[in-house]
């Protein structure tokens, strides 16, 4: 470690300023001169002595010299400004498109879903519709097939007799096929080959039992196949043309057609 | 002297006009000393350019607690002369330090240029050369004791005493001109 009497003797502080010392040296003076005032004012002294001596000697340089150093200078300032900023703004320019871009992307598939999905809306609207409408078509068709199948399951039964009721001499167009069964107590009758009546008359079917005559329902004006109420001991059954909504009792005026049971 | 340190603050901010200012006060002492090392007006200028450089791209390492700002640039400028002449040295295959002090190498420049000015040349022959060679021809200390043939310790003394006798000469003026001025 160096002291203060030696650093002045052995002429330290000079050659510390003039840079002849490493940096070892260099720290060891440091040290000293922060804690000792009087060794700080002494370097001080010196320091401004050569700083003198160079004054003193000083040769002006060309003045290009500056010129070209400032150049130098400004040129390597702009240049980093200028990075600097082109760096920021294109950065920034390119999240600000890259945002844009997002933004856009978000609102266009947005827009087309928000479509889509009133499309699919209608479409579904329209297929509950359907679906409804389907729906009520199977019940009429079940129903009308059920009807069928009760029908024809009447009709094809063995025990099945049919009977062919012409038309007399007031309907002689007239033809009802009817089928009956004693066993399952059940009577069918086919009406296409019936004439149309006008709006206010029915034809209405009758069972002659021992000489009274019994209801045995109006016959339907757009069915051609239609089952009618069976009726115990019946032996014959006769239509006539009653006013609408059928009678009480048969007119029998206006009876059309009839055939006996056997 | 005092403005120094507000232009220094300024430098370090990386003020241009700041290091205008500190050139102008400066350049002509550094530009001195460069060129009576390197003897070279075209090696000094470059060194002297160059020297500013460094000294605005490092204003953040000068630290005022370690010497004046002059003595910061004087040391930068040293530095880089030193490096020039070494590598001119290697060049010329000479492993000899004091070559270029002996036998001038090429001067291509003003011998005037050479010349010290000032209180200075008021300093005994050996005094002056001792500083001469330490502050102006970048010698060390070590170096410079055997280019003057004198034990190491002398030489040393030599230059405690130059500066001394300068600080004195100094005082004089002073105080001759503030007589001038008081009497005026």
């Amino acid at each position: 470690m160096i002291d203060t009497k030696s650093l002045l003797e052995q002429g330290l502080l000079e050659q510390y300023l003039l840079g002849e010392l490493n940096a070892v040296e260099c720290e060891q003076i440091e040290v000293l001169l922060v804690s000792d005032t009087e060794l700080k004012t002494y370097l001080d002294r010196l320091d401004k002595d050569f700083e003198n001596i160079g004054l003193e000697n000083a040769i002006a340089p060309p003045a290009a010299i500056k010129a070209q150093i400032l150049e130098r200078i400004s040129a390597s300032t702009n240049r980093t400004a200028k990075v600097i900023k082109l760096k920021k703004s294109n950065t920034s320019k390119f999240y600000l498109a890259l945002a844009a871009c997002i933004v856009a992307l978000l609102m266009v598939s947005s827009f087309w879903m928000y479509s889509q999905l009133n499309d699919m809306k209608q479409q579904l609207q329209t297929v509950e519709t359907d679906n409804t409408e389907l729906n009520t078509t199977i019940e009429v068709l079940n129903t009308k097939l059920e009807e069928t199948n009760t029908l024809y399951t009447a009709i094809v039964n063995p025990d099945t007799e049919q009977y062919i009721l012409m038309g007399n001499t007031s309907l002689p167009e007239a033809k009802i096929v009817s089928y009956v069964n004693h066993n399952t107590k059940s009577i069918v009758i086919n009406t296409e080959r019936l004439p149309d009546l006008d709006v206010d008359h029915d034809y209405q079917m009758w069972a002659d039992v021992e000489g009274e005559m019994i209801d045995m329902g109006v016959i339907s004006k757009n069915k051609s196949l239609m089952a009618m109420t069976y009726i115990e001991h019946a032996e014959s059954l006769n239509v006539t043309i009653e006013p609408l909504g059928g009678n009480d009792h048969p007119t029998v005026s206006r009876l059309v057609t009839n055939v006996y049971l056997r | 002297m005092q403005d120094d340190t507000t232009l220094i603050q300024q430098l370090k901010i990386r003020d241009e006009r700041a290091l205008s200012l500190l050139y102008d006060k400066y350049s002509g002492a550094i530009y001195s000393v460069i060129l009576k090392m390197i003897r070279d007006e075209g090696k000094a200028q470059i060194i002297l350019q160059d020297t500013f450089m460094t000294v605005w791209d490092k204003a953040d390492g000068y630290d005022v607690n370690k010497g004046r700002f002059y003595t910061w640039i004087y040391r930068i400028a040293k530095n880089k002369t030193l490096n020039v002449l070494r590598k001119t040295d290697l060049l010329i295959q000479t492993s000899d330090f004091s070559v270029y002090t002996d036998k001038e190498v090429s001067i291509s420049m003003d011998p005037e240029f050479l010349e010290l000015k000032g209180s200075l040349n008021k300093l005994e022959a050996h005094h002056k050369e001792a500083l001469e060679l330490v502050y102006f021809k970048g010698l060390t200390h070590r170096e410079a004791y055997t280019e003057m043939n004198v034990p190491l310790g002398t030489f040393k003394s030599y230059v405690r005493q130059a500066l001394k006798q300068l600080r004195q000469t100094h005082a004089k003026t002073l105080s001759l001109i503030l007589l001038i001025l008081n009497a005026l």
